[in-house]
């Protein structure tokens, strides 16, 4: 029988800390050894939507470096207590590279952190950074805006439907830049907006797209985790917009386009930099210029020169030689948010809480 | 469509659901079992729904066997609770957290899937009836089986023999038992029953609202079914007035997003839950009328005497 006391309890895990200790120093000396990667998700890697195209991104890493890589993937992980846990367990097996998916990862990102400074870290949608926790998030707009150009041409009400998850910048910039595109093309177009308070609720998603549909509008963009507002407009025979990936086999034939998302030279260019050892912490904030925004195919049904300006507005924002939130823009109440010639800053599009003019909704 | 039908119609979908699941449970509660597990069985029958639709079976099988799948469900309750007198109300929240996950399980292989929804009947004459066709004769086969049941359960505890002895059961089993009911197994069967129609409620959802499935796609309706029995004061039309109460809530603040009210969109929100508890406690003010209708035994667990 083994008799187990405190002392050797104590004995016995110095010394599996000892051995834990070189392994660790050993790890940290041998290049060429297989790195290890881990990725936290924050629901079921389904068949579309956000944390589809995360695990895209993993799968790019796997691509790219081959037997190199081991990787760890777990999901559906949103409260911070539960992610705090799988983040510092993560570290401690030996991840050298760790994502994190949401903004709710955040917090518990910046506790783990510090302990496993050897560890570099990455947060996706992320605002705070620290010697190895580097964030990086899309410039959802730059599609968005694409999308509102032809929006514009195929809206016969003038009217635009937007469903958001939450009444966050993050939301209200996209539909904002939605609007301003539509505009760009008829100038009396108007963009309702219902939020759901909630990233995940079809049901109410579904009564939220009925309910835009009913007050006239014929483009449905819904930026939430489902495929459901473009199912709905599909059924109604009204247009729609997909969000994080193409959505064009849910929308009945009515798919205008997608914004959707593609992470992987984010996850790979950050994999490889770990393993060459010259990882530095970041603020990166991509969009079509840099692949991490896309467009998906547009719908077939556009006409020949609507296809010509939502082309030209895409390549016009890679260029550069169109920004989305270039002035003039008037806010719902009248006020200049931009002067004409010039164009929000960074952290005005950042920090965005006010609706541009011709947006029907109310921000608290 | 103009404003009223869709503000009508919508009400009326979105309360179906919701009608499903809080009558079985009214019955349920009625022989004085609570099973805190509606949202779990709204789920296993979600995903069996659509996983049967998906294999390319026919709806109304697939119906049929989310209904079954919430009995089955619902049996893990009742073996808990009814067979192993263990506390209801542990029993039932662990049902409603086994059955979110067994639905993630089943739904794996075809998650955000779309399948074919349920269609509108279209009933000749009635549906081309102006304004009231598309009014009261343009919905799903379920939303009528949901008023089919409604009339029935309600015809059944309150003229029926056999309901007499459900409501009994509830009040007093040491008294039905005394008199010879096999209390244990008839609350077996109201259970069962109760997991069914939250099967219903959960194909309903799953198979003809948003027809998908997406894990944990019921988003809390199963808690809101349970709030309103008790609100409702466990009268069946009490629970369908709820419902409607709720859904059309439900609809007018996202019209109401949408036109622009000047109110944030989380206070707009949270209207139908502060409207339908306000609205219910109101009507439900009348004590006698309380204690009349409460399921005396209501979640006490009962051992026949030897």
């Amino acid at each position: 029988m083994i008799k187990s006391t405190r002392r050797d309890f104590l004995k016995y895990s110095a010394a599996a800390g000892a051995a834990l200790g070189t392994a660790g120093l050993s790890n940290l000396a041998l290049a060429d050894e297989v790195l290890k990667v881990g990725a936290v998700y924050v629901s079921p890697i389904s068949e579309i939507g956000w944390t589809k195209q995360h695990s895209l991104g993993v799968d790019a890493i796997k691509a790219a470096m081959g037997n190199k890589v081991e990787v760890t993937t777990i999901d559906s992980i949103f409260k911070p207590q539960d992610a705090e846990r799988v983040f510092r367990e993560m570290a401690s097996n030996g991840n050298k590279l760790i994502f994190g998916t949401s903004f709710s990862h955040g917090t518990p990102m910046q506790k783990v952190a510090p302990r496993f400074p050897k560890v570099a870290f990455e947060h996706c949608s992320g605002i705070r950074h620290m010697k190895n926790l580097g964030t990086f998030e899309a410039k959802y707009f730059e599609g968005t805006y694409v999308a509102g150009v032809a929006a514009g041409h195929m809206s016969k009400s003038a009217k635009i439907g937007f469903i958001g998850g939450f009444p966050i910048p993050d939301i209200v910039g996209p539909a904002n830049a939605l609007l301003l595109g539509a505009q760009s093309v008829n100038p009396d177009m108007t963009c309702s907006v219902i939020f759901l308070n909630s990233w995940f609720d079809p049901g109410k998603e579904k009564e939220a797209a009925n309910t835009l549909i009913s007050q006239g509008c014929d483009i449905i963009c819904s930026m939430t985790d489902t495929a459901t507002g473009v199912q709905v407009a599909g059924e109604k025979g009204a247009w729609s917009i997909g969000y994080a990936s193409d959505m064009a086999k849910f929308g009945n034939g009515k798919h205008l386009t997608a914004f959707t998302l593609d992470w992987s030279s984010v996850y790979v260019s950050a994999a490889k930099a770990v393993a060459a050892g010259t990882w530095k912490t970041s603020e990166r904030w991509q969009g079509l210029a840099d692949g991490v925004v896309t467009m998906s195919p547009l719908n077939s049904a556009l006409p020949a020169d609507a296809v010509a300006q939502v082309t030209k507005a895409q390549k016009d924002i890679v260029a550069g030689t169109l920004h989305p939130f270039a002035g003039e823009i008037k806010d719902q109440a009248g006020k200049v948010r931009a002067a004409a010639g010039a164009t929000l800053s960074t952290g005005d599009i950042r920090g965005i809480n006010w609706f541009v003019n011709g947006v029907v909704g109310k921000l608290g | 469509m103009d404003l009223f039908t869709a503000i009508f119609t919508g009400t009326i979908i979105a309360a179906t659901p919701l009608i499903f699941a809080a009558l079985g449970e009214l019955v349920v509660e009625k022989s004085g079992v609570l099973n805190l597990g509606i949202e779990g069985m709204m789920l296993v029958g979600a995903a069996v729904g659509v996983w049967v639709s998906y294999v390319g079976l026919p709806l109304p099988l697939a119906i049929l066997c989310a209904a079954v799948a919430g009995a089955l469900a619902s049996l893990v309750f009742g073996v808990l609770a009814l067979t192993f007198l263990t506390n209801q109300y542990a029993a039932g929240l662990a049902l409603a957290i086994f059955g979110t996950g067994v639905s993630a399980y089943i739904g794996k292989g075809f998650g955000s899937t779309p399948i074919d929804a349920l269609k509108p009947l279209v009933i000749p004459f009635l549906t081309d009836i102006p304004v009231l066709g598309p009014l009261l004769f343009n919905y799903d086969p379920l939303v009528y089986l949901s008023f089919i049941l409604f009339g029935l359960i309600s015809w059944f505890l309150y003229k029926t023999k056999a309901g007499l002895i459900v409501r009994t059961i509830g009040e007093s089993p040491d008294a039905a038992h005394a008199i010879g009911y096999p209390v244990i197994k008839i609350r077996y069967l109201v259970v069962l029953f109760g997991g069914a129609m939250a099967g219903l409620g959960g194909a309903y959802l799953s198979i003809a609202y948003t027809p998908l499935w997406v894990e944990n796609m019921t988003a809390g309706k199963g808690w809101i079914s349970l709030a309103l029995v008790v609100f409702a004061a466990w009268r069946p039309a009490r629970v369908l007035f709820g419902a409607w109460l709720f859904g059309g809530m439900t609809i007018l603040q996202l019209q109401g997003q949408a036109l622009g009210l000047a109110l944030p969109s989380e206070v707009l929100s949270s209207l139908p839950y502060i409207a339908t508890i306000v609205v219910l406690v109101i009507i439900s003010r009348n004590r006698q009328f309380l204690a009349l209708n409460f399921p005396t035994s209501l979640a006490k667990p009962f051992r026949p005497a030897r």
